[in-house]
């Protein structure tokens, strides 16, 4: 079994062999391995056992956790590696059948199997890493279209991954006019963030005064008119429940 | 619209067998690429069974346009009925893996990744779970349509990795959500419109781990031809050492309609800017 030995200024202070599947480290008292010290954070970093290999990622600590006098992130854990938390030492000890294996292979091979992150501690784990640290939490934003002009059509929320603007039936938001197409532009939702595109009819699309006949990524506060009607784009906070 | 597309799989150099499974289906413009993972056979059952859950699910609910209530999980609110589609067979899926999972003792810890395209008019719908990715070449640009759940995708969403630190961790292959493993499952769903001369890469993490997503962007620019494309991006796998079991599939879009493009409409375009002009003239003066 391995294990990781705690030291300050060289003495050994505990031990502790590796029974679960995942162990943190920090100052709070559900920690695996308490550290009482202001320069280590509530939960400073964690070690998961993933198919026999020990992984220790950093759970946004304040100072920093170091491998081997180097700052990590996260990093795949070596017999004899010295990870250490503010003034603390923490020696990594791996079992001997763990240290032929890790001897044996080429350690520059990496990981190449895909694996899940599976037990529910783990999930616990990463839920709990999210919550800790305020800087690692990922707000939810909404896109939201607010009219310049005196359409009266107001703000917006586009609610829709997809809002499509026009005067036909399936458009989400009705805009009127001659020349106005059924879809005349739509607004998405991408992994990259929101986008505007033309889509038809012979009403021109201009985002900050430039026409657009493709898509172009939306940010916050650009100015975008669609024939005689003027609105600005932003994104806004939704409180998570 | 007419759409050309094309997938492809190939073993690599390092594995035995193929836990990748694909999905090319014109007739509904439905693509799908699963990476499986588990012992034994157990991870080429589990893509398989993704995809074929998800087919015959999809189809059925798009040939009789079921009603969002009537299909398997609750509607999200946020996507169209296509969307709506995608998802519950998507969920669907993951249910029934997750039943064999814990039935059955050779298929226990088994799971697949999934990423899925719907091309319809007017709409095109993205999904994916895991670390199976979609790319989007438009305008001699690519984009991600997909997002990764893994590990450290959370810690670039974060803030707290860079995209070349996630490239090289040794955490990277570690998923955080897949099909399979519990009851439940939350899939990313994006809806676009689609253009003209849109290019769609559907592929398991054999490519994008070797491939950088420039290198692909370089390949699909050269490459107007899905199965040439496939062909060229397998070998770059190949020719890279390929230690997985490397899949794309390439959907080309063309001709989707537009209707701006005739003699008349630039005609059109004129006198609606007139018009839009004097509109907003008239406006400003209260007329």
């Amino acid at each position: 079994m391995a294990k990781l030995i705690l030291t300050f200024n060289k003495q050994v202070i505990k031990e502790y062999p590796f029974v679960k599947d995942s162990i943190t480290m920090g100052r709070q008292e559900d920690n695996t391995i308490v550290i009482d010290n202001l320069a280590v954070s509530g939960y400073h970093a964690k070690i998961d056992k993933v198919g026999g290999e020990y992984f220790l990622t950093d759970l946004q600590s304040t100072n920093g956790t170091f491998v081997n006098d180097q700052k990590v992130l996260s990093h795949k854990l070596s017999h004899g590696d010295n990870i250490v938390i503010g003034k603390h030492v923490i020696l990594f000890v791996a079992t001997e059948k763990e240290k032929i294996e890790g001897e044996g292979k080429d350690k520059k091979v990496p990981l190449d199997k895909t694996m899940l992150l599976d037990t529910a501690k783990q999930r616990e784990l990463l839920a709990r890493q999210k919550v800790a640290s305020s800087t690692a939490k990922i707000p939810q934003k909404i896109g939201v279209i607010s009219f310049i002009d005196d359409s009266g059509l107001g703000e917006i929320e586009l609610s829709k991954k997809l809002t499509k603007m026009g005067k036909g039936a399936t458009s989400e938001i009705k805009l009127s006019g001659i020349f106005m197409g059924a879809t005349a532009a739509t607004i998405s939702r991408r992994p990259s963030g929101y986008a505007i595109s033309f889509a038809g009819g012979m009403t021109k699309l201009k985002v900050n005064g430039t026409v657009v006949k493709g898509s172009v990524p939306l940010n916050d506060f650009d100015t975008i008119e669609l024939g005689s009607y003027k609105f600005q784009f932003y994104q806004k906070e939704v409180k998570s429940s | 619209m007419l759409i050309k597309s094309s997938g492809m799989t190939d073993v690599g150099l390092q594995r035995e067998g193929n836990e990748d499974s694909f999905s090319v289906q014109d007739t509904f413009g439905f693509y799908m690429v699963a990476d499986g993972m588990g012992g034994h056979l157990a991870g080429e059952v589990a893509s398989r069974v993704a995809v074929e859950i998800m087919t015959k699910s999809f189809s059925k609910w798009m040939e009789s346009q079921s009603p969002p209530e009537e299909i398997f999980g609750f509607p999200d609110e946020s996507l169209s009925r296509e969307g709506n589609y995608v998802l519950g067979s998507i969920r669907l899926a993951n249910r029934v893996i997750y039943e064999m999972a814990s039935e059955y003792e050779q298929y226990n810890g088994m799971g697949t990744t999934i990423v899925s395209l719907l091309v319809g008019p007017g709409r095109v719908v993205a999904a994916n779970v895991g670390d199976s990715r979609m790319y989007l070449v438009r305008d001699k640009r690519i984009e991600r349509m997909s997002k990764d759940h893994t590990i450290v995708a959370e810690h670039v969403e974060m803030g707290v990795m860079s995209e070349k630190e996630a490239a090289r961790s040794p955490l990277r292959h570690i998923l955080t959500r897949n099909l399979g493993s519990s009851e439940n499952v939350d899939a990313e769903v994006f809806e676009i419109e689609p253009s003209s001369e849109d290019l769609f890469i559907l592929c398991s993490d054999g490519l994008t781990d070797l491939v950088a997503d420039e290198e692909i962007l370089k390949a699909a620019l050269k490459e107007p031809d899905p199965q040439r494309l496939n062909r060229r991006l397998i070998d770059l796998a190949l020719e890279r050492g390929a230690h997985d079991n490397t899949t794309v599939v390439a959907v080309f879009l063309d001709q989707v309609e537009k209707k701006r493009r005739s003699a008349l409409g630039r005609v059109g375009w004129l006198a609606a800017d007139a018009l839009s002009g004097m509109n907003r003239i008239k406006r400003k003066l209260g007329l």
